[in-house]
């Protein structure tokens, strides 16, 4: 390509560690490196639209150049986890519906695949189907979004200002509508329980779905190919934000961030739940490590998601959604006591929960492992060497959620 | 789980076999199997979680320190630590660089002292926060500063 900018060409060096770690130094002393203070402090954040929820970074840059960075994060922890030891296991869904607030389905189901691992309770398989066929639609969903958002990063990557934004937003309008059919809620659905599922889908929905999932399919291409061929997007993202794999597996990074680094897992696949065993999932895996990697790899896994939709909701099974008998007070259900982990692919990687019972109706303890609280944790080993326009890309493309970073 | 961690675990702990929950480590042994485990192959640092126990009979205030770390493809290990109140574990960030804001996550919200660990400070919580709230002891309705 001709054009030139400057985060085309090679990164200035930055300081590297004394130790065999061929990565910037995270705990760099500026008193030290700096003695005369010439180095600009500049906070980015919190309340800067590029971080994506409330998030601040410390910024230490000797001219346009970022020497040291310094994320805070807890403007949004809402002590999730201790709710979780304070509500009992059916009052818990909704509250952790938020942590993760562009994916709420799979907030749900990854936190009752580890109370029924707890409590050794299986769904039936017409929940088991409609739950990996929601985790589909909102991966979609979140994706979109993450795309609409990027492009504002970007400083409107086709069109300028906010139009892929706009154009992404309609689309992930009409998954909503999807969702709202289900469940009667467009964000936050509450629709997942212990053992089983709600709401069932209504007469129609097949059809809705369908229809709702080609056009986006039509639509994605589209914009896959005017971003592409937007010589400032591809400035801007190709050799930008360039994750080390070895650093990206330390730090606990999954989904579309490690398989832009050229590692291949995906839970999906690799630990299958729901009836992901009886389907072929297409991993889309790219080495480059960089910022347009990510993108290949999340316009890959929409492409990917959207198939497994259409496949899988022509052939809902019949059969009852719930493996449980309703309770009447929330008090009623009694776990089991132990201790259990289980994870699930969700749009921005491996969300998980460790829950730690003792046989009372409430979680003694619960963890929520979440992909966007590592993801972040990179920002020290991304940030230098870069320059702060650079940064705000890096930032974008590793899609973090603060609500789940700071739960 | 595979040959070669058994045979590491049974020369390092003298254990047998592990269990679902995983494998009980003695904070000094901590460190050293953390480093042969990452030169077999478990680079992938999943989680570092810890549960307070407070004390109950014959077991003293105490928490619960739990690592999971993962060889790809997928193989879990959790290693289970028990770090007594005033007591502290050996921080596991010199191995995995990503446990850094794991353990301060959990020295934030749990209390639990990471020796060694480069950069120790609350992360969820403002400075000034009296308390770990995730401890058993900490309720949810008492005031604490600084809600007031």
């Amino acid at each position: 390509m001709a054009l030139t900018h400057p985060s085309a060409a090679p990164a200035p060096v930055a300081p590297v560690r004394a130790s065999v770690r061929p990565w910037p130094d995270p705990y760099l002393d500026v008193e030290q490196y700096d003695p005369e203070g010439d180095l600009l402090v500049l906070n980015l954040g919190p309340q800067h639209p590029s971080t994506h929820g409330v998030f601040r970074v410390k910024l230490w840059l000797d001219g346009e150049v970022c020497i040291k960075a310094v994320p805070y994060a807890g403007y949004l922890h809402r002590g999730v986890e201790k709710l979780c030891e304070k509500l009992s296991y059916v009052m818990i869904p909704p509250v952790v519906d938020k942590n993760d607030y562009l994916s709420a389905f799979t907030n749900e189901l990854a936190i009752n695949m580890a109370f029924e691992a707890l409590n050794q309770v299986e769904p039936p398989r017409r929940a088991q189907y409609l739950r990996t066929l929601g985790a589909e639609m909102q991966r979609v969903a979140s994706h979109l979004l993450w795309l609409g958002t990027f492009g504002l990063d970007m400083g409107g990557a086709i069109g300028g200002g906010a139009t892929l934004f706009m154009h992404c937003l309609r689309e992930r309008e009409g998954i909503l509508d999807c969702f709202e059919v289900w469940t009667g809620g467009r964000f936050h659905y509450n629709t997942l329980t212990v053992g089983g599922n709600r709401h069932d889908v209504p007469a129609g929905f097949a059809e809705l779905v369908t229809r709702t999932f080609k056009a986006i399919r039509a639509r994605l291409e589209e914009y896959d190919a005017l971003i592409l061929d937007n010589a400032i997007f591809r400035a801007r993202t190709a050799g930008v934000g360039r994750l080390d794999a070895q650093l990206a597996l330390e730090h606990g990074i999954t989904g579309p961030n490690l398989r832009g680094s050229g590692v291949d897992l995906d839970l999906r696949r690799d630990r299958p739940y729901g009836v992901y065993g009886e389907l072929k999932v297409n991993v889309a895996v790219r080495s480059e490590g960089d910022a347009l990697a990510r993108y290949h790899v999340r316009m890959a896994e929409m492409r990917e998601s959207i198939r497994l939709v259409l496949d899988l909701v022509d052939g809902i099974p019949p059969g009852p959604l719930c493996a449980l008998k309703p309770v009447k007070l929330p008090s009623a259900y009694k776990g089991k006591a132990g201790q259990a982990y289980v994870s699930i692919e969700t749009a921005r990687g491996e969300l998980g929960t460790w829950v730690v019972a003792d046989g009372s109706d409430k979680p003694y303890r619960c963890k929520i492992r979440a992909p966007s609280y590592h993801a972040v944790s990179l920002i020290p080993y991304l940030a230098p060497g870069n320059n702060v326009s650079d940064i705000v890309v890096t930032l974008g493309s590793l899609d973090p959620v603060l609500g789940e970073v700071d739960r | 789980m595979s040959d070669d961690v058994l045979a590491l675990l049974r020369a390092q702990l003298g254990v047998e076999e592990v269990p679902a929950a995983g494998v009980e480590v003695p904070a000094d042994r901590l460190l050293a199997l953390a480093g042969e485990l990452k030169r077999l192959g478990f680079d992938f640092f999943v989680y570092c979680a810890a549960a307070h126990y407070p004390a109950a009979g014959e077991a003293p205030d105490r928490v619960l320190v739990e690592y999971r770390v993962r060889r790809l493809p997928v193989e879990d290990l959790a290693l289970r630590v028990w770090v007594p109140t005033g007591s502290s574990t050996p921080s596991l960030t010199s191995v995995w660089a990503g446990a850094d804001w794991q353990e301060r996550e959990q020295y934030d919200l749990v209390g639990v002292v990471f020796s060694g660990h480069p950069d120790l400070r609350r992360i969820m919580l403002p400075e000034d926060w009296e308390g770990h709230p995730l401890r058993r002891d900490y309720a949810i309705d008492t005031r604490h500063h600084p809600w007031r």
